[in-house]
This record gives C-alpha cells, sequence and structure tokens, in this order.
C-alpha cells in the first residue's frame, strides 16, 4: 500500500516538472523569452508557521530559517536549519516526552513558472537529518500485578533520523525584497535508529515519528539579486517604482462639455473667441 | 489578478492554521508482557489434571488461582524485583504439593508513545527450582515482551508406569 502511495507520488511530481516544460514548448515562438542571470538572487527566509505554532503553545514546533541561491532564477539549492522542540503529556497518562534538538536539511527546489513576474511555483526535494537526545518521565510508575510504584525517569536517550522530503510550493514578492510563499510537504523516513526502551514520539524537523508524513512551512524570504529586483516585477503591496514610460499614443482630446466651461469663468471668453473663429471658418 | 492575490494570502494562513493538524493514538492492542511457560512431560506437551495454583512469595500475589487442565501457563513478572519467586502448589485428591521457582532477570521500561502506558520488558537470566513434582526448567526464550512465545519449559517427572 505504501510503496503504491509512493509511486503515485512519485508520478504526480513527474508530471508537475514535465507539463510546464510542455506547455513552455507551445508558447515558444509567441513571445521573446526572458532571460535571468546564472547567479540571479541570494535568499535569507524564516519559517513563520514554527514560530507561530510555538506562540500557540503547540506539541511540537520547528523553528527554522533556510538559505538559498537563485541560479538562472530556475534552480534554487538551499540549506535550512532549526531547533525541533516537543513537550508532550500524555492524554490519558501521566506519561511526559520532551525534547529539543537541532535538524539540518539539504535540497533543491525547481521554478515551474517561466514568466520573470515575481511568482515562483517551486517542487523540490530535501533530504534532512537530526541527531538528538530524548527524555521520557512517568510520575506514578506502576506495577499493575505486583501493585509497587516507583516514577520512571528516562533522560538523555539517543536517537538518530534521517529523511527525503518531496515539495511543492509558491511563493510570491510581497515588497521589494521581501518574498512570501508557502510549501507542503510529503515526508519519508530513510534511515531511524533510537533507544531499546522506547520510540521518540517526535523527531526534530521530521514531526510526528511516523514512516511517512505530511508538513509545510510558511516562508518569510529576504531575496538579494539582480533578479529579485527586477523592475517589472510585480509586487503585491506598494507600487512599481521605476516603471519604464509607456510610448502614449495619440488620443484626441475629449470636446468640453458647455457646463465645464461655464465652471471655468477666466476661460469663458477664450472659449467664445474659439467658438467664433469656428464659425467664420 | 486582485482575487488572485487574495487567495494567495488566504492559502499562506490556511497553510499556518492547518499545518497543526490531525493527531492520533497508535497503541499497540497487545500490550500485555507474561512470561509464557508450557508442561512437558516425558518430552512431550503434556496437561496438567490436578488443581494448579501459583502464587508469588514477594509481595503476596495471585498469579493463577485454582487452574484446573493446564497446559501452559502466562506469568506476570515483577517490575522491579530481580529476583521473582513463584509457588506452583498441585493439589488432587489426597494429596498437595508445592515447588518453588526463583527466576532471576532484568528488567527494562519500554514506550511506544506518551498516550501509551509505560510497559516492562524482561531477560530471563537464569531459573531455579525444587523437585517434589518439577524435574527441570528450560529457558527456550530469554525475552518476555509482547510476543507471547514459549519462554519456559516445565518439564515433570516422567509418569510411572
Amino acid at each position: 500500500m505504501k510503496t503504491r502511495t509512493c509511486r503515485y507520488i512519485f508520478i504526480l511530481l513527474l508530471i508537475s516538472l514535465l507539463c510546464p516544460v510542455a506547455w513552455g514548448q507551445n508558447r515558444k515562438n509567441s513571445k521573446p523569452k526572458e532571460k535571468a542571470p546564472l547567479l540571479s538572487g541570494i535568499g535569507v527566509g524564516i519559517d513563520l508557521c514554527g514560530l507561530v505554532m510555538k506562540a500557540a503553545g503547540a506539541k511540537f514546533a520547528n523553528m527554522e530559517i533556510s538559505g538559498r541561491v537563485g541560479l538562472k532564477e530556475k534552480f534554487f539549492p538551499i540549506f535550512e536549519m532549526g531547533i525541533g522542540d516537543c513537550t508532550r503529556y500524555g492524554g490519558e497518562t501521566t506519561n511526559v516526552f520532551s525534547t529539543r534538538a537541532p535538524y539540518w536539511r539539504i535540497g533543491m527546489d525547481y521554478n515551474v513558472n517561466k514568466k520573470l513576474n515575481g511568482n515562483r511555483f517551486l517542487v523540490g526535494v530535501r533530504y534532512g537529518f537530526s541527531s538528538y537526545k530524548y527524555d521520557f518521565s512517568c510520575p506514578d510508575f506502576t506495577d499493575p500485578v505486583y501493585g509497587t510504584v516507583r516514577p520512571l525517569e528516562l533522560e538523555g536517550l539517543k536517537g538518530n533520523n534521517q529523511w527525503l522530503e518531496f515539495c511543492i510550493g509558491f511563493e510570491t514578492r510581497l515588497w521589494s525584497i521581501v518574498r512570501l510563499g508557502y510549501n507542503i510537504r510529503y515526508k519519508m523516513q530513510t534511515l531511524q535508529s533510537y533507544s531499546e526502551l522506547g520510540t521518540p514520539y517526535y523527531v526534530p524537523g521530521y514531526g510526528r515519528n511516523d514512516d511517512t508524513a505530511f508538513g509545510g512551512t510558511v516562508n518569510l524570504t529576504f531575496d538579494i539579486g539582480k533578479t529579485a529586483r527586477n523592475k517589472n516585477q510585480k509586487s503585491l503591496f506598494g507600487k512599481r517604482k521605476n516603471r519604464e514610460k509607456e510610448p502614449q499614443e495619440d488620443v484626441k482630446p475629449a470636446e468640453e462639455s458647455p457646463r465645464a466651461a461655464k465652471r471655468r469663468g477666466e476661460r469663458k471668453g477664450e472659449v467664445k473667441a474659439a467658438d467664433t473663429s469656428t464659425e467664420k471658418k | 489578478m486582485k482575487n488572485r492575490k487574495k487567495v494567495h494570502i488566504l492559502l499562506c494562513l490556511t497553510a499556518l492554521i492547518g499545518v497543526n493538524g490531525c493527531d492520533t493514538i497508535d497503541c499497540t492492542l497487545n500490550n500485555t508482557v507474561v512470561m509464557t511457560c508450557d508442561f512437558y512431560q516425558d518430552g512431550k506437551a503434556v496437561q496438567l489434571n490436578d488443581t494448579l495454583t501459583v502464587t508469588a512469595n514477594n509481595p503476596d500475589v495471585v498469579l493463577v488461582n485454582r487452574k484446573l487442565n493446564a497446559s501452559k501457563l502466562a506469568l506476570s513478572l515483577s517490575y522491579f524485583n530481580e529476583v521473582d519467586t513463584l509457588l506452583f502448589n498441585v493439589s488432587g485428591k489426597d494429596y498437595k504439593l508445592t515447588d518453588t521457582l526463583w527466576i532471576e532477570k532484568t528488567s527494562y521500561n519500554h514506550f511506544e508513545s506518551p498516550d501509551c502506558p509505560v510497559n516492562m520488558f524482561h531477560h530471563i537470566i537464569q531459573v531455579q527450582s525444587t523437585h517434589l513434582f518439577i524435574d527441570s526448567v528450560t529457558i527456550t526464550r530469554g525475552e518476555v515482551d509482547f510476543y507471547e512465545d514459549e519462554n519456559l519449559q516445565i518439564h515433570f517427572y516422567p509418569a510411572a508406569d
């Protein structure tokens, strides 16, 4: 079942990668191709989602920053690092799981959008890894048959996880160098090792410790570079500065209505004079 | 065009809220940890026709109460004792015999999720017994965990011809 699901996701990703290329082929002759420089920008971003989750008191949160390089406005090699934080209390037990550890991801995004209009439709892959320690405690750990009670405190259990992420996302230019985007991620564990005493509930950077998981980020990115400041790009807020002046077409001025002429008393005589000159002709 | 931008902002906000989505609890259904003992006589699995009661010595706990026609037992081991002392009482019409089993073990915790109860797994190191009706005890699988496979073979004295 899992392999089938993975296969479908691969096919979908493949289609999403190939289709825009095909569309681009059809439009090739209709418009001149826009060119971006090889090093089209450097971006530094922060994930708002993790911060909001932390502020809202969520069970776990990944607080991360990212750095990326834009190549030809198509390829974006990216490095993400953050701190995963989780304190989870058992719903019907007195158990407490907690961990706080760093994690890293490296990967690449591909911009499917052919136009340099400030919007990017990104598909990408990440490889994430985290080495962490986790604690587990149960204050009233009871032997159900023999009836003895002894608090359980397990600290510094070691875990190691590596995983693969497939991302689809969209981002747009908000204002100047500020960009806002979101992406959805499908995660698959590739390697995991942890203490034989127990499974970690949460893996920093990955989320809840299942074989597969869904996640997402909302990124606020500061993009510096030539393409990032392209004058023709549209920003969501703020005016387009330095826009090239479009050639004005020869448009005849509309004839002035008599009411408007009345309002402007000082020009009254001129208007009359003009009228008389036309009558004479 | 303006609508598209609004949709984009709306999607951003939805993603922000929606990422902290569903949560499920997946606890193991078979979460009892018991030591499984099978009875043997003359090298074959047998059924004990007498009444069997098994009690633990420290603290006094009845693990099996007056069981008839037992061919196997599932016994809980203590979480914190290094050695468990189990008393096997066999009673028939005109007799009552008690054998003692000392099970030396190490125990270690096992947890799966904060939402699930913590279990204790055991590793049996050594088993000793008195020999009124028990001839010998063999450890077939030292690990006592969720799997209810045979851990001990309790051999009775050969049947009198």
